[in-house]
């Protein structure tokens, strides 16, 4: 019987079956529902970028063709500026707290310290903490209590502070489970404490450190209220700059930004790939 | 994993040396390009050294400084750049969002401003605490462009504190091709047949006020019996509202999610600016005049360069510059005498004398504004 | 299914590796102990000593001991805002762990080389201006906007759709920011799969959904779980979007906090809704914890 089935169909059954059951068609499904997953994320920004090119003011019906915003972009400096500082301010942030959430993590989890449930609740008070309750209060403290004038140092303690809550969390899942085996191997070879930490755990926790150190960066980005109670003169992000436009209508040259540092930033992670490839044939 | 690192540490490099050659350490405060004397170093390596802020105390001659606290978007850059070539003072801007949000700044004691961008009912409360520096009117000469009957109001007698910036009023907006009645005050706004067809201003003092026009109550009188008597009126009008938006409500009614607005003026212009279906009207019971002004706060370290800069706006031209980015209610007679017949013709902009007749501005209702919150809020949960 | 989970050492794992930290380590954590003192327990301590204040005319808080806060925070009013908030972030949460775990997964044993960009283009969109963005949906999902166009163009619907200023669009623009935060941490525990494990699951003859349920999922409940508290916590107390989205007529805890001030102006009241949040949210995650780590 089977020999006949088998000189009838190219492919053994057993085979046929094996592929309906097996992981690569869960792997097909997944790949089709996350390419699903990509479009609805950046279908607006799509949108957005189309509109930078919209003549209109008005982000809201497309009026035709126009280069004007980038043109305007170029010459303005306030905008340029507070995105600069966004940018250094999200990068010192997330350098930091991907430090303090890194090392906290390991440090929380091999040794056993007084008071750790403490620290384990504290750890999560400025995610849930309302953003404008941290602000102000963080900024009686730098103003009142410990006299430091505002600016960059107080705008990226502020962010550093509900950052590293995400970049902690994230190292503790990556944490759990880890063979205890493979430190004390290190150790037994010669390496002190650090030394294993740096060349057996770090690389072990690289992922979770690179998806604290993304979920970092995003959320300075983008952080509006506590910006506002904590920024001096001359650190004003791109935010701050940006919330009160809606009400004379979003200025497409935020387009444009956009745009153009998404455009930058994909390229830049696909020539990484393409240089990468090449490196390592 | 490294090359990816090195690739975009060198593309984040590539932007920041991008940002127009401007490094981190220079002023980033907004300046023209013929830049004023060296000591601009206004407080400037990201370890921000008190010193460089402010001019040392004790000094009765100002730097050549001015620090501004006010609204987003309200004071156009070509404005202040302007400002800033003309007298060579180094102007450094910080934006808010709200009144509150600039008071509860202030008062924590961040930073150090010479100007304030206060609504009317804000600037009574400062005076009333003694936060603002008094201002010496012959520093401001222009002074005699404003059309008088914004100088010398309630809240600040004899502008001894500030003056007019702009003004303008709350209003309602209707899209003709949808709604087809006459609509001539709130009550005709809130009716049952227009249910999930409405936008408002969120703010639960404007709300309220409309109320308390609607029922004739006087408005800054904001006492726990007048917020009862209007509380079931305001239950019967919050539910039909779709949209409470007090940033962008033209937003909704240009996407056609709603066909009436009470917003803004500024709002309403750029609708009526945008496209002819749109109608404006002031409502008949009485509406919200607001007069934004300008005023220095207690201890402000450049009073003088901020007295300067009080006297450059209120010039016509500046002034129309002002108006023709905001199409809100131009205080500056001198400047109405610049501007365009159809700035001058949109009624949003520029109500008629009846329709200032209607008008009033808001006094500071002090701990009540918990209260009408509260109000507003409770209602709003449905 | 079960033992093989447990020997790769699932969740209530082995703790006895935990050492008595000795001088060196107390240093390593210095850092963190005074960041946490410095800009945390400091601030919330001044929050709750200002809860319990009052307030003059013009905002300033005067410090006369009161209850007065408290007892306001419990009135309906804000109860209920407290609830709504919470069930909007437990919908969220649950939404993007079913949205977001396939998309982890699929991420996670991917080609060494392309799960870098991968993640990077998850995160990317996020790093454009919020407003924009959320702006772009409400050209997308308004009476005028793009999807209803499709819509009705299409024939499907006759009318357009009201999309916005609905719970509908609310949880759309939570789950929509959200979901890169409940990515990422997934991502990290699936990345740890051994690849010789997952196949070995296939291989035992279970079907493929019964090797996913029972050994896959609980070999990444670390990562769910990091992400399903990376979303819940913050989505609590977020309003901007769902104010935009929303259209204002539902507001969550934290746009009434935020509210408290500015137009408010009772920051004692806003501290003491913050510090009832911050109480509420401490006690469940002390008692979730208790759970797990008194295995009874």
């Amino acid at each position: 019987m089977s020999a006949v089935a088998s000189s009838l169909f190219p492919f053994r059954l057993k085979e046929v079956r094996r592929w309906l059951q097996g992981p690569r068609l869960q792997i097909g499904i997944f790949g089709i529902w996350t390419a699903a997953v990509f479009a609805f994320l950046y279908i607006p920004i799509a949108l957005l970028v189309v509109f930078s090119f919209n003549s209109s003011r008005l982000n809201i019906r497309w009026e035709g063709f126009s280069l004007r915003w980038y043109e305007a972009l170029l010459s303005n400096k306030v905008l340029l500026t507070a995105f600069q500082n966004s940018l250094i301010v999200a990068t010192a942030t997330t350098v930091l707290a991907t430090v303090l959430g890194t090392i906290g993590a390991w440090m929380l989890y091999r040794y056993r310290f007084p008071f750790q449930r403490a620290i384990g609740l504290l750890i999560f008070v400025p995610m849930v903490m309302p953003e404008v309750l941290m602000g102000v209060s963080l900024l009686v403290l730098f103003v009142q209590l410990l006299n430091i004038p505002l600016g960059y140092t107080t705008l990226i303690i502020a962010h550093t502070t509900f950052c590293f809550p995400f970049v902690l969390v994230g190292i503790q899942a990556r944490l759990h489970g880890l063979d205890p085996a493979l430190e004390e191997a290190a150790m037994d070879l010669g390496a002190t404490p650090v030394v294993a930490f740096w060349k057996v755990i770090v690389p072990y926790l690289m992922p979770a450190i690179i998806a604290g150190a993304l979920m970092s960066f995003t959320l300075s980005l983008d952080e509006y209220i506590v910006s506002v109670f904590l920024t001096g003169a001359n650190s004003q992000t791109l935010p701050l700059r940006v919330y009160g436009m809606a009400k004379v209508g979003l200025n497409p040259q935020l387009n444009a930004l956009s745009s153009i540092f998404i455009l930058a930033t994909v390229l830049a992670v696909v020539a990484s790939t393409v240089f990468g490839r090449r490196k390592n044939p | 994993m490294k090359t990816i690192v090195t690739t975009l540490t060198a593309a984040l490099a590539g932007l920041l040396l991008a940002g127009c050659g401007e490094s981190p350490n220079s002023t980033n405060a907004p300046e023209a390009s013929p830049s004023p004397a060296p000591e601009t170093a206004a407080g400037t390596a990201p370890a921000a050294t008190p010193a460089a802020e402010a001019a040392s105390p004790g000094t009765t001659d100002e730097s050549k400084r001015l620090s501004i606290f006010c609204w987003s978007e309200y004071i156009p850059q070509s404005v202040i750049d302007k400002f800033a070539a003309e007298t060579g003072i180094n102007v450094s801007v910080e934006n808010y969002a709200s009144n509150e949000e600039m008071l509860a700044k202030l008062l924590a004691g961040g930073g150090n401003y010479d100007i304030i961008q206060p609504s009317e009912y804000v600037v009574g409360a400062l005076i009333k605490e003694g936060l603002l520096e008094p201002i010496d009117l012959a520093q401001i000469p222009n002074i005699k462009n404003v059309d008088p009957k914004f100088l010398n109001m309630s809240f600040d007698p004899g502008n001894r504190f500030s003056i007019p910036f702009m003004a303008g009023t709350v209003g309602i907006v209707v899209n003709t091709d949808v709604v087809k009645d006459e609509i001539k005050g709130f009550r005709d706004v809130f009716q049952e047949k227009y249910k999930g067809q409405i936008v408002v201003l969120d703010d639960a003092r404007e709300i309220v006020t409309w109320a308390f026009f609607a029922e004739g109550l006087p408005i800054n009188d904001m006492s726990d019996e007048n917020l009862e008597k209007v509380r079931p009126l305001l239950s019967q009008w919050l539910p039909l509202i779709k949209v409470f938006d007090s940033d962008s409500p033209k937003t909704a009614l240009l996407n056609g999610d709603v066909s009436i607005g009470v917003v803004w003026g500024g709002e309403g212009a750029i609708l009526l600016n945008e496209d002819p279906k749109f109608k404006w009207i002031v409502p008949a019971e009485g509406t919200h005049l607001f007069v934004d002004s300008l005023a220095v706060p207690k201890g402000a370290k450049h009073p003088n360069n901020a007295m300067a800069f009080m006297n450059f706006i209120l010039r016509p031209d500046i002034s129309k510059e002002i108006s023709d980015a905001f199409p809100y209610t131009s205080v500056n007679a001198a400047a109405k005498q610049l501007m365009s017949p159809e700035q001058l013709g949109n009624r949003a902009s520029f109500p008629t004398d009846e329709e200032m007749a209607l008008m009033q501005t808001f006094e500071d209702i002090g701990e009540q504004g918990s209260k009408v919150d509260e109000l507003v809020t409770s209602l709003k949960v449905q | 299914m079960a033992g093989l989970a447990a020997a790769a050492g699932a969740p209530g794992g082995d703790l006895s590796h935990r050492r008595k930290p000795a001088l060196g380590a107390w240093l390593v954590l210095a850092p963190l102990l005074a960041w946490l003192i410095l800009f945390v327990v400091i601030p919330t301590i001044m929050l709750v000593v200002v809860s319990f204040a009052t307030r003059d005319s013009l905002g300033r808080v005067v410090y006369d001991f009161s209850f007065a806060n408290y007892e306001r925070a419990f009135q309906w009013t804000w109860l209920r805002v407290f609830l709504q908030s919470i069930w909007y972030a437990f919908l969220t949460t649950v939404i993007c762990v079913v949205v977001g775990y396939p998309v982890a997964y699929f991420i996670g044993r991917a080609p060494p080389r392309w799960r870098m960009i991968l993640l990077m283009l998850v995160m990317i969109p996020f790093w454009t201006s919020f407003l924009i963005r959320t702006y772009a949906w409400l050209a997308i999902l308004s009476r005028d906007g793009l999807l209803n166009g499709l819509l009705v163009a299409s024939g499907i619907f006759a009318e357009p759709v009201q999309f916005l200023y609905t719970p509908f669009a609310i949880v759309l623009g939570l789950v929509y920011n959200f979901l890169p935060f409940m990515i990422l941490p997934i991502y990290t525990s699936v990345e740890k799969l051994d690849g010789a494990m997952v196949e070995a699951a296939y291989d035992l003859g279970a079907g493929p959904v019964r090797a996913f349920s029972q050994v896959i999922i609980p070999l990444t409940r670390p990562g769910i779980v990091a992400g399903a508290l990376l979303v819940f916590v913050p989505a609590i107390a977020m309003f901007a979007i769902t104010t935009l989205m929303g259209g204002g007529s539902n507001p969550t805890i934290g746009e009434v906090i935020y509210r408290q001030f500015t137009s408010g102006r009772n920051q004692p009241f806003g501290a003491a809704l913050g510090s009832l949040l911050l109480l509420v949210f401490v006690i469940a995650l002390w008692l979730t914890r208790r759970q797990r780590e008194d295995p009874g």
